[in-house]
């Protein structure tokens, strides 16, 4: 009964996943976080808020963590037996691999190794691995190159011993095949002890089964509940500013420093794009139109000085140029309509 | 944990052994086989490996010792990982021969410092004019200091290139280079052999024809993985060698990601070195797993508390309520007392063990050979049977014994012959009593085969008869009476025979095939943690993660979390809620719906204390949200879309 209870669910499954992809058109309001009127939080005031806010369930968390931390013992005497661990489990495991580190390996070389910094690479770790622990002074080609170094003084040298600690195995710069095949082939030297920590839900998906005998897994189900404050603070997440991308802050500090014929350049150009933007085909406003209108309002006197400007607002990333099938150069702001609203709105409190 | 060191040490190097061993005739056929190659085409040899990629390492090591001894030094082994390039491979195998020249020959600096230098350019004339000079090299040198005398005729030895996984190369490369070395094959005689995991077919799907013409192919297939389990287990399990012993259920989760998951013999001993080092460090009183002879230094060697660990365990409980009370108040108290008692019962289960294996084997001799194999047709299946609960209970013991029951004589005479081996080969006296019957059976068969030609004279003559009279009364007469006889005919002395054997043979596994768990102190060398074996190498990390989002209430004891049925408590950490309400959405997700609905749902749990500015609390649930999402994001169960503003697409479907 078990066994045809557990089909039907497979059967289900199935028929979820249809019913999810079934029809392209998705309903869902049409909302959208500007009209909600609420400022965006930077990453600033965001970590701020949180700290003050309590976290719930200290206490079983702490227990949680005490329970995973008297595994402490264990973990190092398979390590030693030639086996690597994996964590996983809800919650950051970053506190317990520290934990760990401090406690037990105070005294022996150990390479911490945060994969969910976002330039992270295999390179590094390599790197970190000749320089500081073999003092190693000297590039290599290849990273293949450098991995067979390592292997032979690790062989060589039976006294050598390192322990890699790495965070998030399954992060974005590491989940490469070929990343994951050097750090597993670097896992599978008898002196060196692997312990790592993977979050995401498909993570084993990275392993084939060579990698897998590389690699030696033991599984560890370490849930912890604890928040994801470093890991998180490095993605980009909807909901909080982007760094990257122009905000309108931003813009109006740029716009602030210039004179008042290119404000009204821009301005020129922003409300040209706004009276588009319901049109999802528009190109941009191409040069020549754009000089036609900028003569009109009396804003530029030649071709060139328009140029000029376009060049000063092109290298504060303000616009965006496009040549068009035609050959035609096209204007564009690459900042979202609404924050472009907003800047319209607040130079005309401005003038 | 030395003694456990030891044992691991032990029994790896057993299996390795063993392994080595069963390639060996393998190796050899390809070995031979490379001698005999003559220089028209590339030969080469495409060994069927199987798909457990892992095991295989071990193969080839194996097979470039054996080269290595025999025929050629000039071995290399080219794994796909290290050659995306055409100019790679040259690399790797440059280095790789001339590496091996130095290992062989251990020659002196000056070839070493022309190796580095050589490195630097690899191409197909540099390393034909240097294999030139090394022939040239041992061709001059006295014989003495030439290779091994079996050798010697080899006059130019050739150079082997294994390619361990075949499919992982990529078309372009493996083609470039059989075309490049098919065109030096007289100046340089190159042996190819391709480690294949799927079928000889993948050769002439990645090869075109222009290319496969120029190869020399013949096919050489390994043993399939699961003659290997086999063996292991017989080595390993079925031995009294090793006093560690695996429980049913481990053994049954270790036969089972072997079976349904990875075909890997690898991950099979490593499940088992899982299995000692956890048993050794979880067990305290697995200091007296060991062989017969320390066993009575280390029982003396207890301490009291290991003498009360003793008296914990549940089997030696069942033991001890077994005894008359005098007996029973003398264990529980006096250590001196449980010192000698558990000697003896531990020497009991070595003798168990001992007797155990042989019976099992004879009885896999019996069911193996039935129709339809209702115990099982492997050794293992057996054997899981025998541990789990008393086999002779079961169907299909039951019905395996009718079939006994009727087989017919040959089959029985030789199954008791090799019954009768196998009870031989065991040392202890136990058998010889079981010996002596057996042979006995077989005397009588021998005799009853004597009768029996006798008796057919005796029923020719009858028959002769028959022709003999041509009366038509008397036919009738005779066949109504050769009829009745046949009817009323009581079981032949053959028949009686063979059911008194299969009842010998049930009596002997009534009294031997004793499950474990029912012997006392059974606990001390039988491993029985299936759960955290299954936990450790075949975790779900998905299902963890599916019940610490739906029910926080499994890890963090709270009694604020607990809830019943699918809804979840609007106490639960802020991750659980979002993840909720995310399971609620198709497969897009508005962001500012579902900002709201985790906010209705935080507020509602937070009315009661609800004094601050409401903007404040709004901006602290905003950021609360907001560090759930991208958790969600992080785990993977979310990404950013592009396809409407501000919403998220979902990536799993389902409850999950």
């Amino acid at each position: 009964i078990a066994k045809k209870n557990k089909e039907q669910k497979m059967g289900n499954l199935v028929e979820e996943y249809f019913e999810a992809h079934s029809s392209s058109k998705v309903l869902t309001s049409d909302r959208t976080l500007q009209k909600l009127r609420k400022r965006r939080l930077s990453q600033q005031t965001l970590h701020d808020l949180l700290k003050n806010a309590p976290l719930a369930y200290a206490a079983e968390i702490r227990d949680l963590n005490q329970q995973h931390e008297s595994l402490f013992s264990k973990w190092m005497l398979q390590l030693h037996l030639g086996f690597n661990i994996v964590l996983y489990g809800l919650g950051s495991k970053r506190d317990l691999l520290e934990k760990f580190r401090t406690s037990l390996l105070q005294d022996s070389v150990h390479l911490v190794v945060n994969g969910y910094f976002p330039s992270i690479t295999v390179r590094s770790i390599l790197n970190s691995i000749t320089e500081e622990v073999l003092d190693h002074i000297g590039t290599f080609r290849s990273p293949l190159d450098q991995l067979e170094f390592i292997t032979k003084r690790f062989k060589e040298d039976s006294s050598l011993e390192l322990y890699v600690l790495i965070h998030n195995l399954d992060s974005q710069m590491l989940r490469g095949e070929r990343s994951q095949q050097i750090l597993a082939q670097l896992s599978s030297l008898p002196s060196i002890y692997l312990i790592a920590s993977i979050d995401h839900i498909n993570a084993p998906l990275m392993w084939d089964h060579a990698k897998l005998s590389l690699y030696n897994w033991l599984w560890y189900e370490t849930t912890t509940f604890n928040p994801y404050v470093e890991e998180t603070s490095y993605e980009n997440s909807l909901l909080v500013q982007h760094s990257g991308s122009l905000a309108l802050s931003s813009l109006m500090h740029v716009l602030h420093s210039l004179t008042l014929n290119a404000r009204g350049i821009f301005r020129l150009l922003a409300q040209h794009q706004l009276e588009k933007k319901d049109n999802p085909s528009y190109p941009g406003l191409s040069f020549q139109d754009f000089y036609q209108q900028c003569r009109e309002a009396f804003l530029v006197n030649s071709d060139l000085t328009l140029r000029a400007q376009l060049t000063e607002f092109r290298d504060h990333k303000l616009i965006r140029t496009k040549r068009g099938a035609d050959g035609v150069e096209y204007l564009l702001i690459p900042v979202d309509d609404s924050t472009l609203t907003d800047f319209l709105e607040k130079e005309d409190e401005d003038v | 944990q030395q003694i456990q060191e030891n044992l691991n040490k032990q029994l790896l190097e057993n299996l390795v052994s063993f392994l080595s061993r069963s390639h060996s005739d393998f190796q050899e056929k390809t070995t031979e086989w490379t001698c005999k190659m003559k220089f028209r085409e590339i030969p080469a040899a495409a060994l069927v490996l199987g798909v457990n990629v892992t095991d295989h390492d071990l193969t080839f090591r194996g097979l470039s010792d054996v080269l290595q001894d025999n025929i050629t030094p000039y071995v290399a082994m080219l794994e796909a990982k290290d050659c995306p390039g055409i100019k790679n491979l040259m690399q790797k195998l440059m280095g790789q021969l001339m590496n091996c020249e130095i290992d062989v020959d251990s020659l002196e600096d000056e070839d070493c410092v022309q190796v580095s230098q050589n490195r630097v350019r690899c191409s197909m004339p540099s390393l034909i004019s240097w294999y030139d000079s090394v022939t040239k090299k041992t061709d001059s040198e006295t014989p003495s200091k030439k290779r091994n005398s079996s050798s010697r005729h080899w006059q130019s030895p050739p150079v082997v290139v294994v390619f361990k996984d075949m499919e992982s190369f990529t078309t372009k490369v493996l083609q470039d280079f059989i075309v490049i070395s098919s065109q030096h094959i007289h100046e340089l005689p190159l042996v190819l052999i391709f480690g294949i995991a799927t079928s000889p077919m993948i050769i002439h799907r990645l090869l075109p024809h222009s290319v496969s013409s120029l190869l020399c192919i013949e096919l050489f297939q390994s043993l399939s993985c699961k003659e290997h389990l086999s063996t292991i287990i017989d080595k390993l399990l079925l031995t009294s060698q090793f006093p560690f012993k695996l429980g049913e259920k481990v053994l049954q989760v270790l036969i089972n990601i072997f079976l349904y998951h990875d075909f890997s013999v690898q991950n099979f001993i490593k499940g088992f070195q899982l299995c000692i080092v956890e048993h050794f460090y979880s067990q305290p009183l697995s200091v007296l797993c060991c062989h017969l002879v320390d066993i009575k230094k280390r029982v003396y060697s207890l301490s009291h508390d290991q003498y009360e660990n003793i008296r914990r365990l549940p089997s030696f409980r069942r033991y001890v309520e077994k005894q008359e009370s005098g007996k029973q108040i003398e264990l529980l108290t006096n250590d001196s007392f449980l010192k000698v008692e558990t000697k003896k019962l531990l020497e009991d289960l070595h003798v168990y063990h001992e007797n155990y294996v042989r019976i099992l084997r004879c009885l896999h001799v019996f069911t193996s050979s039935l129709p339809k194999y209702p115990l099982g047709k492997q050794i293992r299946e057996l054997h899981c049977a025998c541990l789990e609960n008393r086999v002779w209970e079961t169907e299909e013991y039951e019905s395996s014994l009718q079939l006994a029951r009727m087989l017919n004589k040959t089959d029985l005479v030789t199954m008791l012959q090799q019954c009768v081996e196998i009870l031989m080969s065991s040392s202890g006296k136990e058998f010889d009593r079981a010996v002596e019957k057996l042979k006995e059976f077989l005397t009588q068969f021998q005799n009853l085969e004597a009768e029996a030609s006798q008796e057919q004279d005796v029923s020719i003559s009858p028959q002769k008869e028959l022709q003999k009279k041509t009366d038509l009364y008397h036919l009738q007469k005779t066949l109504l009476e050769l009829k009745e006889s046949r009817r009323s005919k009581k079981l032949t002395k053959f028949e009686m025979l063979r059911f008194e054997v299969v009842d010998y043979i049930d009596s002997l596994v009534r009294r031997y095939l004793v499950p474990a768990d029912e012997r006392t102190l059974h606990e001390v060398v039988y491993f029985n943690g299936a759960a955290v074996l299954r936990g450790h190498l075949n975790a779900a990390p998905r299902t963890a993660l599916h019940t610490a989002l739906n029910n926080p209430h499994w890890y963090l004891k709270n009694q604020a979390l607990r809830c019943d049925g699918g809804g979840i408590s609007n106490k639960a950490p802020d991750i659980c809620i979002v993840y909720k309400l995310h399971l609620e959405c198709g497969r897009l997700i508005n962001l500012v719906d579902w900002l709201e609905a985790f906010s209705t749902v935080v507020m509602a749990a937070e009315e009661p204390n609800d004094a601050a500015s409401s903007d404040q609390v709004d901006d602290v649930i905003h950021a609360r949200f907001i560090r759930a999402v991208s958790e969600l994001e992080l785990l993977g169960f979310i990404k950013p879309s592009k396809q409407k503003t501000d919403h998220v697409a979902r990536l799993t479907w389902g409850g999950c």
